[in-house]
């Protein structure tokens, strides 16, 4: 025999609350960019789909600002180091940032890779996220802009299916050029498409294998 | 998934609550998610059953508010909804930060909300 009491209306509290659920990561992210402030270094983070080319072309852009300037990247991988090991390669402070089953790099875990480089010594940090273009777009990191890497290969609706991804970043490359046409996707396109979402966001088309676009996209980073 | 991180957050922002106050049970947490986030109520939905299971919030309900987007754009002043993309493919149309009057970019002013509005408690 089961005895049950149910509230009567008068007995109900109802209160109101405005407690962000994004806030822990959100502090965070306010506190690693205040660390990044105060050394005056600028962290750009890279998000964009597996395949796109995120590895590539943050290599690329080491290889022509590493004499210039202090630069470390921080990649982050659900498991491997491989993509770690690759920019490694280059001589300049790496860390890999494994989220294990996370499926998006948070201010917690940047913070943690902040104190494993010498901060001293640096000028720009690329963290590179997940590869997912939906999940890292609510988390914050601290860094002073976020770059959408989308490449061709990924065909000509990209844009259209992950909108979301697109509102918060500050410059959007499209990646692998080179294969717009024997993928049959239209690089125009594909830039009209981000400007409708955000109609002041630059858009860089390049390619990792020819070249083309990567001093314009080293430049932008340097002004963002 | 980040909506199993939000709704361990949803939970342990509950569970503070109740701990701070004198709540014999908890009967609703209304939530208010925005527009312009990517959170998926039904997933959302998902994760906050499977992480309540066995906690003192399990039977309590979950009511999620959306949050519509609204934009000012500074080159003609205008404040309201943004332009909406219907031929993105996500089965409804798509709040972009465009302008709808003039077509340049608008800045967000609210939709990028994801907090526990209200809870509904037994003292």
């Amino acid at each position: 025999m089961i005895q049950i009491i149910e509230a009567v209306p008068e007995e109900i509290y109802d209160i109101e609350l405005e407690h962000s659920l994004l806030e822990a990561n959100a502090r965070l992210a306010r506190e690693n960019r205040a660390l990044l402030d105060q050394h005056g270094i600028k962290a750009i983070d890279f998000m964009g789909a597996i395949g796109s080319g995120k590895t590539t072309l943050i290599g690329r852009m080491v290889e022509k600002l590493k004499d210039r300037l202090g630069v470390a990247v921080f990649n982050g991988d659900a498991t491997t180091s491989n993509d770690a090991d690759l920019i490694a390669g280059q001589g300049v402070p790496v860390v890999q940032i494994a989220t294990v089953n996370g499926c998006h790099l948070d201010a917690n875990l940047v913070g943690k890779a902040l104190r494993k480089v010498d901060l001293d010594k640096l000028e720009l940090i690329f963290i590179e996220n997940i590869g997912n273009l939906i999940c890292p777009a609510e988390f914050p990191l601290g860094s002073r802009a976020r770059v959408v890497v989308v490449s061709v290969t990924e065909g000509p609706y990209m844009v259209r299916k992950h909108p979301h991804m697109f509102l918060g970043a500050a410059l959007v490359v499209i990646n692998k050029i080179d294969l717009a046409g024997a993928m049959n996707v239209s690089v125009e396109d594909l830039t009209r498409d981000v400007h409708t979402l955000k109609p002041d966001i630059k858009v860089i088309p390049t390619s990792c294998k020819t070249g083309a676009g990567l001093d314009e996209v080293a430049a932008a980073l340097l002004h963002a | 998934m980040h909506e199993l991180s939000i709704a361990s957050s949803l939970v342990e922002g509950v569970l503070a609550f109740v701990d701070r106050h004198r709540v014999s049970k908890v009967l609703a947490v209304r939530l208010a998610v925005g527009e312009l986030t990517c959170v998926e109520t039904e997933q959302l939905r998902f994760c906050y059953t499977a992480v309540t299971r066995e906690t003192a919030i399990a039977t309590a309900t979950l009511e999620i508010d959306q949050v519509e987007a609204l934009v000012r754009c500074s080159h003609c002043a205008y404040e309201g909804s943004p332009k909406y993309w219907d031929d993105a493919l996500s089965g409804t149309a798509v709040p972009t930060l465009q302008c709808p009057e003039c077509g340049r970019a608008a800045e967000p002013t609210q939709g990028h909300e994801c907090l526990i509005k209200g809870i509904r408690y037994v003292p």
